[in-house]
């Protein structure tokens, strides 16, 4: 008898509780499966990552093996759950996976109990790369801890603690902001994360260094001391004080995990019964408040008529407003203080280190065009003559010096502060004046020839497929050709340093200002002439995104 | 860029009141042997068209007739690779200055910048326009209540449903009250109260004696609106002239338009004789 011919009960059927989480097994397999089926692309990058990750996890395990034994093991072990579990909390909020599975707004329409729909949607995000790669890393830190039996009961318990808990986070905290992501404010903050990953970098790196430095792990031991307590860390934390007999502390941190586990589902059950009997997000954009009205009357009175404060306002809008724009300045303002400072603070670096901060600015100049998208149109439509385009590149490179003028004198003066050494701070002051002028118009003359699609979604994907060599050439060339345009104050500089004159370095000021002025100002002569001349070619080509 | 506001006011009405007379020989769009190839594709196969001053012209055709190839070249977005453009009697490629100054453009498929606000947006581009200040405010908010969009004037047109940038765009086009008005499919997606209020403006609009250019694959819409029609199909330009005159004996633009475009015959004959058979 199929279910056609069953007669219609009155009574509702009850829900499907007991094969659900086997189902959902099955159909994240089936949808991975097929996902991979799809193209031979998707499929290859599922295998080089899945083999990286491995390898990945490989080295990690053998890593922590080997650090069996090692007194500062704890300290370490803890410590990475701790980054590996944070990791899972804050990812999912800039990398809203595709998961179709686990997007409970999918399965609104089912009839299913909140209880067993968690535990099955748990079950199933165990499945993936991510949940591997965790997986090999829980298991080599007991592995590094573990000791005697009493550790390995702890171990035993606390590898799978450590993993649900971790998913439960991930899924908690998506669940939560789902409303979040799915509106535009959400895929903007996705752009941003880019930002994040730049900037962390940077901070990474210098922690290592640090850390090499500064006497080895011990420095950590506080850190790790209050980390052991928190969930996330507390289970892995639990092996280490069972392997050293302190059974209580054991029993507590292990405790700290199961409880944050519980509050994590039940907050997770909360919220995701909330969204599933709960209008959706969709409308969520057009019931945003207004804006304020953004001051027409205030700032733009200020401001003169014409070109030049109209495309000045709408750039140092966008750099607000904008995330593919914001994420580009704050990285290139971010990277650009942190290099020379950091370097200065740890004492490697030199004065002419903050001209890092003129050249990375300058690269903003870059593509001007591209960043309209195919709104350039709008801009397109009212050049009619190279002098319309001068103005609007002009325009373009004031917004540019506005902010970049102030913030390269801030950077050279304080990197000359924390070394000490006012000496060299005009001649990396003239340096960074004539960098910024080569890089404004090679900048202006590459946006004007070799122009390229910005995609708006995603953080990661700054060029569309195809125009990758194009956005090489014009960044490279053009930074090839913006560091021999600034020879002539270059070379003066080396030999004023060279032959000993460091009295005379404060003429690099006045002649690198003047010389930066003056190649900016034929720069853009050149590039708006191609500019007014390629309208309908610049238009095509920002166009692809 | 001068405003020609009151130049307008005063002589085209005037001319429209004396039967149009110097209107009709000065077309506002003249376009000869236009070619436009992509690769092996032929988009637009050498087209003349001479659209009339003071109309409300229908560019109309099936998808990939050409329609927006052939709006992109004439109001200079698009490069093409052969014939002469005229708008408005100056030369699109060669006289862009006197061109651009005279023509308000609604393009499809392209953004707008998204992330200001409606009224920052009339008001960049009223401003780029080289309209004085005081004057894009005072326009900006006539546009922005006719059109519906005084409510949402300070929302991020990234927020904007498909109509109300339409409607934006349309603000946009309209603000420098330019001569001639092309607008790409400007009812596509529209909700039938936007597209009500867009077709008063523009009626609005043409009654004063400037030109609207629009394309469209609805038939009925352009023979609800339009004066004069263009048909294309495939690259090529197949009537134009009065919508009387495209029309001809035919019921119906749509008649006479499947006839154009040689798809008049075409039923589904024999091979679906089943559907609806009995069961």
């Amino acid at each position: 008898m199929s279910v056609l011919d069953a007669p219609v009960t009155s009574a509702a059927p009850a829900a499907p509780t007991t094969g659900l989480t086997p189902i959902f097994v099955s159909l994240k397999l089936t949808l991975l499966r097929n996902g991979l089926r799809q193209s031979s692309g998707r499929r290859a990058v599922f295998v080089v990552s899945l083999v990286f990750t491995l390898l990945l996890a490989a080295a990690q395990v053998l890593g922590l093996v080997l650090l069996r034994g090692n007194e500062h093991a704890g300290t370490v072990v803890v410590l990475l759950t701790g980054v590996v579990a944070l990791g899972w909390a804050v990812l999912p909020l800039f990398f809203p996976s595709g998961d179709d599975t686990l997007d409970p707004t999918r399965l609104v329409m089912l009839p299913l109990r909140p209880e067993p729909l968690i535990r099955a949607l748990l079950v199933s995000s165990m499945i993936g790369i991510g949940p591997l790669f965790t997986l090999c890393l829980v298991v080599g830190s007991v592995l590094a801890l573990a000791h005697g039996a009493a550790g390995i009961v702890f171990a035993v318990l606390a590898v799978p603690l450590t993993m649900l808990l971790c998913v439960a986070l991930s899924r908690a905290v998506t669940t939560a902001n789902v409303r979040l992501l799915n509106s535009r404010k959400g895929r903007d903050l996705a752009v941003l994360s880019g930002l994040v990953i730049a900037v962390g970098i940077q901070f990474v790196n210098f922690g290592a260094q640090r850390l090499g430095q500064a006497g080895g792990l011990s420095t950590l031991d506080p850190a790790a001391d209050v980390v052991r307590w928190l969930p996330g860390a507390s289970a892995v934390a639990s092996v280490d004080a069972a392997s050293d007999g302190s059974y209580g502390v054991a029993v507590a941190q292990l405790l700290i995990t199961v409880a944050a586990l519980a509050a994590l589902m039940w907050m997770w059950q909360r919220s995701m019964v909330r969204l599933m009997t709960s209008p959706d997000g969709s409308t969520l954009a057009a019931a945003e408040p207004a804006r304020e009205e953004s001051g027409r009357g205030r700032l733009s009175a200020l401001l003169p008529e014409g070109r030049t404060a109209t495309v000045m306002q709408r750039s140092l809008r966008y750099v607000a407003r904008d995330p593919k724009t914001k994420a580009a300045w704050v990285t290139a303002l971010a990277v650009g203080a942190i290099v020379p400072l950091l370097n200065a603070v740890q004492g490697t670096g030199s004065v002419y280190f903050a001209c890092f901060a003129a050249g990375m600015l300058g690269m903003q100049m870059y593509n001007q065009f591209g960043q309209d998208t195919s709104a350039f149109w709008m801009v397109a439509l009212t050049i009619s003559s190279p002098r319309d385009a001068y103005v609007e590149l002009r325009a373009r490179a004031f917004v540019l010096l506005l902010l970049t003028l102030p913030f390269t004198l801030i950077v050279c003066a304080v990197t000359a502060a924390v070394i000490g050494d006012w000496q060299a701070l005009p001649g990396a002051l003239g340096l960074s004046f004539a960098l910024l002028g080569s890089m404004l118009a090679t900048g202006a003359v590459a946006s004007a020839l070799f122009p390229y699609s910005i995609p708006q979604e995603g953080a990661f994907k700054n060029v569309v497929p195809g125009q990758g060599g194009l956005a090489w050439i014009s960044i490279l060339g053009g930074m090839l050709a913006a560091a021999l345009l600034a020879a002539p104050v270059i070379v003066p500089t080396i030999w004023m340093h060279v032959t000993d004159r460091h009295d005379a370095l404060w003429l690099l000021v006045p002649g690198g200002l003047a010389y930066g002025a003056l190649v900016g100002w034929a720069g853009l002569r050149i590039a708006a002439r191609r500019t007014a001349a390629r309208l309908p070619e610049i238009l095509a080509a920002v166009s692809k995104g | 860029m001068p405003d020609r506001a009151d130049a307008r006011t005063k002589t085209g009405v005037e001319t429209d009141a004396a039967a149009g007379g110097a209107r009709e020989a000065r077309p506002a769009v003249r376009v000869q042997g236009l070619w436009k190839r992509f690769g092996d594709q032929v988009a637009v196969a050498g087209i003349d068209l001479e659209l009339p001053a003071g109309k409300f012209v229908g560019l109309v055709g099936p998808n990939g007739a050409g329609k927006t190839t052939t709006l992109s070249m004439v109001t200079g977005l698009l490069r093409p690779d052969m014939g002469k453009i005229e708008v408005a009697g100056h030369d699109v490629w060669t006289d862009p200055v006197e061109v651009k100054s005279r023509i308000g453009v609604l393009p499809e498929g392209l953004r707008l910048f998204e992330r200001l606000s409606g009224r920052e947006l009339l008001a960049y581009n009223g401003r780029l326009r080289g309209l004085p200040g005081d004057e894009v405010d005072k326009r900006a908010t006539q546009l922005l209540d006719v059109l519906d969009l005084a409510g949402s004037q300070h929302k991020l047109v990234v927020d904007y449903s498909t109509g109300m940038r339409k409607k934006i765009g349309l603000a946009a086009a309209l603000l420098h009250n330019p001569e001639v008005l092309f607008l790409d499919e400007p009812f596509e997606g529209v909700d039938p109260v936007s597209a009500q209020t867009i077709r008063g403006v523009l009626e609005r609009y043409t009654r004063s004696g400037a030109t609207v250019v629009f394309s469209s694959h609805v038939m009925e819409l352009v023979e609800s609106l339009c004066d004069w029609v263009a048909v294309m199909a495939a690259g090529r330009i197949k009537a134009q002239g009065t919508l009387a005159e495209v029309r001809g004996d035919a019921p119906s633009l749509q008649n006479a338009f499947l006839e154009l475009v040689g798809a008049g015959g075409r039923d589904a004959g024999d091979s679906l004789d089943w559907l609806g058979g009995s069961r």
